[in-house]
């Protein structure tokens, strides 16, 4: 039987791979005026049973999917959904047009991997681009503290919060209810994510982000403060027990396998090894 | 930094270094002598190793499993010597498994390096268990610096190398995945001989019905109890028949312990597999090495495989002499730290239950 | 009347044609002439059929273009795939707009009533049927004044669609403070996310 959305991706252009998941800029009727989608192909896994792999794919994109209405519904500023083919593995969800919040922090000196136009000057460019989006870094960093805490309220775990997870859409494509605000802060990437209630995650969800900060972006780092300001004043009183389990060095352990601790040892070995 | 080589600090050394290693940590008593040459080589001499196999539907109690180390050990250990043709006062250090792993077993081996080492005056290096297995897989495959996967009875984790430091990425929340297979090769009465896990091997190999199993992974770490659980309640459904026969011979809907042993199998690696590729993305590694018992499981090296190809990678495996709980990987392990100038004094010469992989100081990489 | 094409899909699902209609004033007798072609026998009730083979769909729960195009999207996969949860992709494309799993629900919320005054027409067809053909078929089932899709705005029944879509107490709406332009974007977005994941839906 033909797959129409087998079709549609090899019509489409590629534009990130992960371990899971090939990410497209796609459009779905002939229609090109129309705003575009992304589509996240979970492809399939040669090494896995095909009866196992398809049930998994089915579950992980439905599961994705469900996070993401579930964030819409709460108000939280997540891309739409426009498609969804779980026998297939395809999601289609809405084109945020904007930049990642990664490439408008100044990275890290030994941080631009896979940045080309992050060479010259990385700090200016970055503090440019931010104009250009009319917000200041404190700014910047109040916003994500009130996404990630309207996420959390929502009880959806992110599982992977990262500034390369996060965009701020281009004032020129939105429409802002705001006269201070010409942006909107998005959250993107609901892979890994799922639902709980439990403090427990939701300090390993923000653990996991303050380490990223500090290995991406090692000098907007004391701005995380902020971030955490923003988050307490939008979580009310859950924020007591989740600020005491983030003081808590246990929390590395948990968040361990989200590697902000180490990822920047990582990439550091593995170039000397290349 | 560009250009910069990073070397390791391991020199080669000035003359030939002999080690003697001894591992108990769970049923297999193994004696091992390794050796390091001037030009960097090294070469096994000698790995023997006697197996305590309980009966069928029985695991090993750690009482018994320390009796039948006490009563192995100086058999294998001066078969070890006879085969390598050298003489326990030509060794340079006896290394012995410090942990982790069960403690009178463990307890039982360290008192015979103890005594060996005080009888001939020979230094004591005290190993880490998985380092053993990394650094032999590492060793015998020439892998760089691969992912290690660590499977076996006891541990189920994901590690990369990083700092001196082997991390861990992932790894079991519960029990490992071999001791999944081998308490359900238990629970469907296969032999203990060689070792269950092989057994369950074999049975899957003639399984065809793949039945529906949880599918435990949470970021890179894993769980396995559930899934045995699950396995093993196949077993008390009114279609499962244990002579793998069914009742009425036009009745299809049947599931038999090959099946079971079959979805167990597909299941268990399925996450392993997923994980460890998770981790080789992460880092940006292209090398995956596969160390611990279920290690020599071929159809886990066959997954692991079509992975790695399909990343562009390769998978580095090793067969049951290095797989399996052996000598000779404490000798490697303990030999290296040895020569890096590290020994374990006799007052400290303890054994441990636990002793993450992560707490070792591997002083010998850079 | 808005057109397009699904260039990904099978030929016979690949032109999507659609016509909103306002001041409909037969929708009674459009809904007796549905009821009566899908019993009626020989070549009299397959002439009528093939009529009548269009989704007509209650335009005032719809919220958007969009949210029309989802549905039709998702309703022509499930023909692609051979797992249409309904007869036709005309009636999967009504079962696809209604947030529940309930068919005879879809029909009777999203379908013509009589009662209706605005009307989407959608046919999914093949590359051989020509939009005049369609524009002209569709003309002479349903007595209405054919509308661009932009107007359909002001035919959009906001408080049935919160109802239907259980939105009155969302945090989204809520947070949307009275301000209307804004309540119907957030709806309109949430109304269109769940259309498109409705075969994925908890």
């Amino acid at each position: 039987m033909s797959s129409p959305s087998l079709a549609l991706i090899s019509s489409s252009t590629l534009i990130a791979q992960g371990a899971e998941a090939k990410v497209y800029k796609a459009h779905l009727t002939s229609n090109h005026l129309e705003p575009p989608v992304v589509l996240k192909h979970r492809f399939q896994k040669g090494y896995r049973h095909p009866t196992l792999d398809g049930s998994l794919t089915r579950a992980r994109v439905a599961g994705e999917a469900r996070a993401l209405m579930k964030c819409l519904r709460s108000g939280v500023n997540v891309p739409g959904l426009r498609m969804v083919d779980a026998t297939e593995g395809v999601l289609g969800i809405e084109w945020i047009e904007g930049r990642s919040v990664r490439r408008l922090l100044p990275a890290g000196s030994n941080e631009d991997e896979g940045e080309p136009d992050s060479e010259e000057k990385p700090e200016r460019e970055a503090a440019d681009a931010l104009q250009e989006y009319g917000i200041s870094v404190e700014v910047l960093m109040q916003l994500i503290g009130e996404e990630i805490a309207k996420m959390h309220l929502a009880d959806v775990i992110h599982g992977d919060l990262t500034t390369s997870n996060m965009m701020l859409r281009h004032p020129t494509s939105f429409n802002s209810r705001n006269p201070n605000l010409s942006t909107e802060l998005v959250l993107i990437d609901f892979g890994l994510s799922y639902q709980s209630s439990l403090v427990e995650d939701k300090a390993v969800d923000l653990y996991v982000l303050e380490r990223a900060f500090s290995s991406t972006h090692p000098e907007s780092e004391p701005l995380f403060a902020t971030v955490l300001k923003a988050y307490e004043q939008q979580m009310g009183k859950d924020w007591v027990i989740i600020s005491r389990r983030l003081d808590d060095g246990l929390l590395c352990l948990h968040a361990r396998y989200l590697l902000g601790t180490n990822c920047s040892y990582f990439s550091a070995s593995a170039r000397s090894q290349a | 930094m560009p250009g910069r080589v990073c070397k390791d600090p391991l020199k080669n050394p000035d003359r030939p270094y002999l080690a003697l290693g001894l591992e108990g940590s769970a049923n297999k008593f193994g004696a091992g002598v390794i050796k390091h040459s001037e030009d960097g080589s090294t070469a096994v001499l000698s790995n023997i190793r006697h197996t305590y196999v309980t009966p069928p539907g029985e695991g090993f109690q750690p009482r018994d499993t320390a009796l039948h180390h006490r009563e192995w050990a100086l058999k294998v250990i001066n078969d070890c010597l006879a085969q390598a043709n050298v003489s326990i006062r030509d060794v340079d250090c006896i290394c012995y498994t410090k942990g982790p792993g069960m403690g009178a077993p463990l307890q039982s081996v360290a008192l015979v390096a103890r005594t060996l080492s005080l009888l001939f005056n020979k230094p004591l290096v005290g190993v880490n268990h998985c380092v053993g297995h990394i650094e032999m897989g590492r060793e015998i495959t020439g892998a760089q610096n691969p992912v290690v996967l660590y499977v076996s009875g006891g541990n189920t984790q994901v590690i990369a190398y990083s700092q001196q430091c082997y991390r861990i990425f992932g790894e079991t929340l519960d029990i490992a995945v071999g001791n999944c297979l081998d308490r359900f090769a238990r629970v469907i009465g296969l032999s203990n001989d060689p070792a269950p896990g092989y057994n369950i091997e074999q049975e899957a190999k003639r399984g065809k019905r793949l039945l529906s199993l949880p599918y435990a992974t949470k970021g890179m770490d894993v769980s396995f109890s559930g899934i045995l659980t699950a396995t093993e309640a196949y077993t008390v459904d009114k279609r499962f028949r244990v002579d793998g026969q069914p009742r009425d011979p036009n009745n299809e809907d049947f599931i038999t312990p090959a099946d079971l042993c079959f979805s167990l199998q597909e299941t268990v690696f399925a996450m392993l597999v997923e994980i460890t590729e998770r981790a080789m993305a992460h880092i940006g590694s292209k090398e995956v090495l596969i160390v611990g018992g279920v290690g020599s499981n071929e159809r886990l090296q066959e997954m692991m495989g079509i992975m790695a190809q399909e990343r562009g990678g390769r998978v580095f495996a090793t067969d049951e002499r290095f797989c399996i709980d052996n000598g000779i990987m404490i000798a490697q392990a303990g030999l290296l730290s040895f020569r890096m100038g590290f020994e374990t004094p006799l007052a400290k010469s303890t054994c441990t239950q636990r002793f993450r992989t992560d707490q070792v100081h591997v002083s010998w990489r850079a | 009347m808005e057109s397009y094409q699904l260039p990904h899909f099978p030929a016979h699902l690949s032109y999507v044609h659609a016509v909103l209609f306002t001041d409909v004033s037969d929708a009674d007798l459009l809904r007796m002439r549905l009821i009566t072609a899908s019993t009626a026998e020989g070549i009299d009730g397959e002439r009528e059929r093939d009529a009548l083979n269009f989704a007509f769909i209650e335009a005032r729960l719809i919220t958007s273009a969009a949210h029309l195009k989802a549905a039709i999207y998702q309703a022509a996969l499930a023909d692609a795939q051979g797992c249409l949860r309904t007869k036709t992709v005309h009636s999967e494309i009504i079962y696809a707009l209604n947030p529940t799993h309930n068919i005879s629900e879809a029909m009777r919320r999203y379908g013509v009533s009589d009662a209706t005054t605005a009307l989407i027409v959608v046919r999914v067809t093949g590359p051989e049927l020509s939009a005049e053909e369609v524009k002209r078929a569709m003309h002479a089932v349903v007595m209405g004044t054919s509308t661009p899709f932009a107007e359909l705005r002001n035919v959009t029944d906001w408080a049935a669609v919160k109802k239907y879509h259980k939105l009155a107490n969302e945090t989204a709406v809520r947070g949307a403070q009275g301000d209307l332009h804004r309540e119907h974007a957030v709806i309109d977005e949430i109304v269109i996310s769940s259309t498109a994941m409705k075969s994925v839906m908890a």
